[in-house]
C-alpha cells in the first residue's frame, strides 16, 4: 500500500498522535524528575507542510528561542528539535546550576540545555521506536540561540533536497509552577513516514 | 511591509518596505533601482535548479530565482542596467558530523555571486556567513538594507 501524505486517514492521524504521546510523556517525565516539578502536556499536533511553511508552523521565523537538534537514522530519517524561549532555556539553567541568573550564551549553559535536550529527545525517540519496533537514532545534541528560521533552515534545507513535505509532530510541554514551555518537532521524511505507518496498520489491522 | 516566506519573492516600490525573516543558510537578495524606486527580495534556500528533484517553485534557488525578480521588477518600471544588489545570509548555523553538503550556507552565497555576475548586477554590499541567523527589511525608498540578528546587533548597509 502506498500511502498519500497529503491524505492520511483519521486513523493514521491519531494513531501518530498516540505515539508521539507516549513519547513525550516519558521525555518530559525525565525532565520534570530533573526540575523536580509536575508537567503539563498539550495533545500533539500533526502536521503536513511543504517544506517552505514549516517555520511558520514553528512559531514564527524571526522569535528568538534556545534550539537543540538532533537527527534521527536509522529505521527512519528526520530531525528532532527542541525548542525553548530564551525564559524557559534560564529557568533550567537556574534550576539545575542553583543559579539566580543565567546567561543561556555562556559556554556552560550552552551544553547544559545541549544535554537536557538530549535526554528529552533521546527518551521521546526512544519511546517510538520501541512502540514501533524500529531502530531510531538519534545523533549528538546541537545548541544554538537565534531565530526560529535561521535554526529550521539548515534542517529545511536538507530535506527539501530528498522531500517536498514534512511531516511535524508538535507537542508543547509546560512545568507546572515553574512556568517553563517548550516545543518538541519531529520532522520525518515521507519515506520514514511510509514505513511508520506501515508498522501503524500492521499493528491494528 | 511586505514579508516574504521562504522560498519566496516580492517585488515592490517606495515606499514600502521588505523583509525576510530569521534568514539562516538562506540567502536574502535584495535588489534595487534607486531611480525608480523599486526593490525587489528574495529568500531562496538552494544554489542551483540544476538536478533538483523538485522544480515547482524557482524562487527556492539561485540561478531559477533571481531572474524572475529582475523580470518582475522590470515590468513595473525599473530598469535593467540601473540595478544594484545587496545580500545577506548564508550562515553556518550548525555542524553535522554526517553533513555531506558541507556548508549550504557558503554554497548559498557563492551561487548567488556568480548569478549576479553573469546578469552583470554589481553588487555593492553583503552581510554573510558567520554563524548566526539574520532579519531583513529592504527599504525602497532609501535602498537601505537593514540586517538584524539576535547576537551582533543591528547592520545598515
Amino acid at each position: 500500500m502506498v500511502y498519500d501524505i497529503s491524505k492520511l486517514t483519521d486513523f493514521h492521524y491519531s494513531a501518530l498522535k498516540e505515539i508521539s504521546n507516549i513519547g513525550i510523556g516519558n521525555a518530559v517525565t525525565s525532565l520534570a524528575e530533573m526540575m523536580g516539578s509536575e508537567i503539563k502536556i498539550m495533545t500533539p499536533s500533526l502536521k503536513v507542510a511543504r517544506i517552505e511553511k514549516v517555520t511558520e508552523f514553528s512559531g514564527g521565523a524571526d522569535k528568538l528561542v534556545s534550539g537543540v537538534l538532533m537527527e534521527l537514522a536509522g529505521g527512519v530519517n528526520g530531525y528532532m528539535v527542541i525548542l525553548l524561549p530564551p525564559e524557559s532555556a534560564q529557568l533550567i539553567c537556574n534550576t539545575m546550576t542553583k543559579k539566580e541568573y543565567s546567561d543561556i550564551t555562556d559556554p556552560m549553559n550552552e551544553s547544559l540545555i545541549s544535554e537536557v535536550g538530549h535526554i528529552l529527545g533521546s527518551t521521546y525517540i526512544t519511546a517510538f521506536s520501541d512502540f514501533l519496533k524500529v531502530d531510531v537514532f538519534a545523533s549528538a545534541p546541537f545548541h544554538t540561540y537565534d531565530m526560529i528560521g535561521a535554526i529550521m533552515d539548515n534542517i529545511l534545507i536538507h530535506m527539501s533536497q530528498e522531500v517536498e513535505h514534512a511531516i511535524i509532530l508538535d507537542t508543547l510541554f509546560t512545568l507546572k509552577g515553574n512556568d517553563m514551555h517548550g516545543k518538541l518537532l519531529t520532522l520525518f521524511d515521507p519515506i520514514s513516514l511510509e514505513l511508520i505507518l506501515k508498522h501503524v496498520d500492521a499493528m491494528f489491522c | 511591509m511586505i514579508v516574504v516566506g521562504m522560498a519566496d519573492y516580492a517585488v515592490t516600490r517606495s515606499p514600502d518596505k521588505l523583509t525576510t525573516l530569521g534568514l539562516g543558510s538562506c540567502v536574502g537578495i535584495a535588489l534595487y533601482d534607486p531611480v525608480a524606486k523599486i526593490g525587489g527580495l528574495i529568500h531562496i534556500m538552494l544554489p542551483t535548479i540544476e538536478n533538483a528533484r523538485f522544480t515547482d517553485n524557482c524562487a527556492k534557488f539561485a540561478d531559477s530565482g533571481i531572474p524572475i525578480v529582475i523580470q518582475e521588477m522590470v515590468s513595473i518600471g525599473a530598469v535593467r542596467r540601473r540595478l544594484v544588489a545587496k545580500i545577506a545570509g548564508g550562515a553556518k548555523m550548525f555542524s553535522f558530523n554526517s553533513d555531506v553538503n558541507l556548508n549550504i550556507g557558503e554554497r548559498n552565497i557563492q551561487a548567488t555571486k556568480i548569478v549576479l555576475t553573469e546578469m552583470k548586477i554589481p553588487l555593492i554590499a553583503e552581510d554573510v556567513g558567520k554563524n548566526y541567523g539574520r532579519t531583513v527589511v529592504l527599504d525602497t525608498d532609501t535602498g537601505v538594507y537593514h540586517i538584524k540578528s539576535a547576537i551582533k546587533g543591528e547592520n545598515l548597509i
